[in-house]
């Protein structure tokens, strides 16, 4: 695979994770419970995990 | 040392400037926390003794205002994990936290980049337009955008009157669907301008060679911004990551106690506004504190997994 490709294709994944994340965030909300607590702090971790792996090659 | 073994015995004043200087250094570190105590006191004062006594009366039942207080361990706790309101009140404060920051945040860095890069006619103007909110009070926004969600006069649903779009027409603060992302829209408005601004000053000290020479190499715009951009920015995203989570837990705060008052039903409730209630109307003072604990524990964490998620060596330019 030539790496302009690979290099789509993880921005590409990294968008639709993000984007998964605050749907999760906004959809969770919608009803009361730990559960769906959890649900939206799992959206926020999975933000913060995009956000490191963006940053990781800058170590 | 190798100065004062090879001087001659005869110079007296090599030794005795040598035996003087431990003394010196005596002086100038008295002198150093000397003026260090006065700052130090007050930080001990009006920082580290209410925090450490927001934890021990976490541990206490308390009325507030009777001299009743009963010790009752991690019952406050306990009791968290009953409270609906509580989850209710925490599930807003994450989803402003993150709604409020994805959007604040990019759009901070769209007008910045816009406003750095492209040669826009009156941009001192937007950016004077777009500054403004911040200038304000948070209580004076809250004024302005009850104004404006006004279910009767307000501008927005008379805006959509006047357009023929009447059904589209809502009631802003008092649909509990609708109310927290109301307070949101308030809360891009207020900070945008700050970001923005914030955003702006890091770019424009980016210099102009770079953007040229990746020019010359056809590197896009688009290329341009996450290349040179965004690394060259980054301790300063870094920054503003922090302040976002600061600024969702306290300023969601004042809004909601302005606009809404955490209604209708509780909807719009957020983590300090709901221990504010407990705390100080409700009179359940060691609850309330506890709240305030479980406040510090989630910013502080978010706080930190922020700075170590976006942790770089800093770029010289």
């Amino acid at each position: 695979m030539k790496d302009s490709t690979r290099g789509a294709l993880v921005v590409a994944a990294r968008t639709l994770v993000a984007a998964v994340c605050v749907a999760a965030v906004v959809a969770a909300r919608t009803t009361v419970g730990w559960g769906n607590l959890a649900i939206m702090l799992c959206g926020l971790a999975g933000l913060l995990a995009v956000l490191a792996s963006y940053n990781r090659r800058y170590l | 040392m190798a100065t004062t073994l090879s001087t001659p015995p005869s110079d007296t004043s090599a030794p005795k400037r040598s035996a003087g200087r431990p003394a010196r250094r005596r002086g100038e570190l008295r002198f150093v926390l000397a003026c260090l105590l006065p700052a130090l006191v007050l930080f001990v004062l009006f920082m580290v003794v209410p925090t450490v006594n927001v934890f021990r009366m976490s541990f206490f039942t308390w009325s507030g205002f009777s001299p009743d207080m009963r010790f009752v361990g991690f019952d406050n706790f306990v009791k968290l994990f009953d409270d609906q309101q509580f989850v209710r009140a925490f599930q807003n404060t994450v989803a402003l936290l993150v709604v409020v920051t994805v959007v604040t945040m990019g759009s901070g860095l769209f007008l910045a980049a816009i406003m750095t890069r492209q040669r826009l006619r009156g941009r001192n103007l937007y950016r004077f337009v777009l500054y403004i909110p911040n200038v304000l009070s948070v209580v004076v926004i809250a004024a302005i955008f009850s104004a404006v969600y006004d279910q009767q006069n307000g501008l927005l649903n008379g805006t959509l009157r006047l357009l023929s779009l009447d059904g589209l027409q809502q009631v802003w603060l008092g649909d509990q669907d609708l109310v927290l992302w109301s307070v949101a829209i308030s809360m891009v408005w207020q900070s945008l301008g700050y970001y923005m601004v914030l955003y702006m000053s890091s770019m424009a000290s980016i210099p102009e060679e770079l953007y040229e020479a990746s020019g010359l190499d056809g590197a896009s715009t688009t290329r341009q911004f996450f290349a040179i951009t965004l690394p060259l920015i980054w301790q300063n995203l870094r920054t503003t990551l922090t302040f976002f989570v600061m600024s969702a837990v306290n300023l969601s705060f004042v809004l909601v106690r302005a606009m809404t008052g955490g209604g209708p039903d509780g909807s719009s409730e957020v983590l300090l506004s709901y221990m504010y209630k407990q705390a100080y109307t409700n009179s359940s003072y060691g609850y309330g504190m506890a709240i305030g604990v479980v406040i510090f524990a989630f910013s502080f964490l978010v706080s930190l997994l922020v700075s170590r998620a976006t942790r770089r060596e800093p770029l010289q330019f």
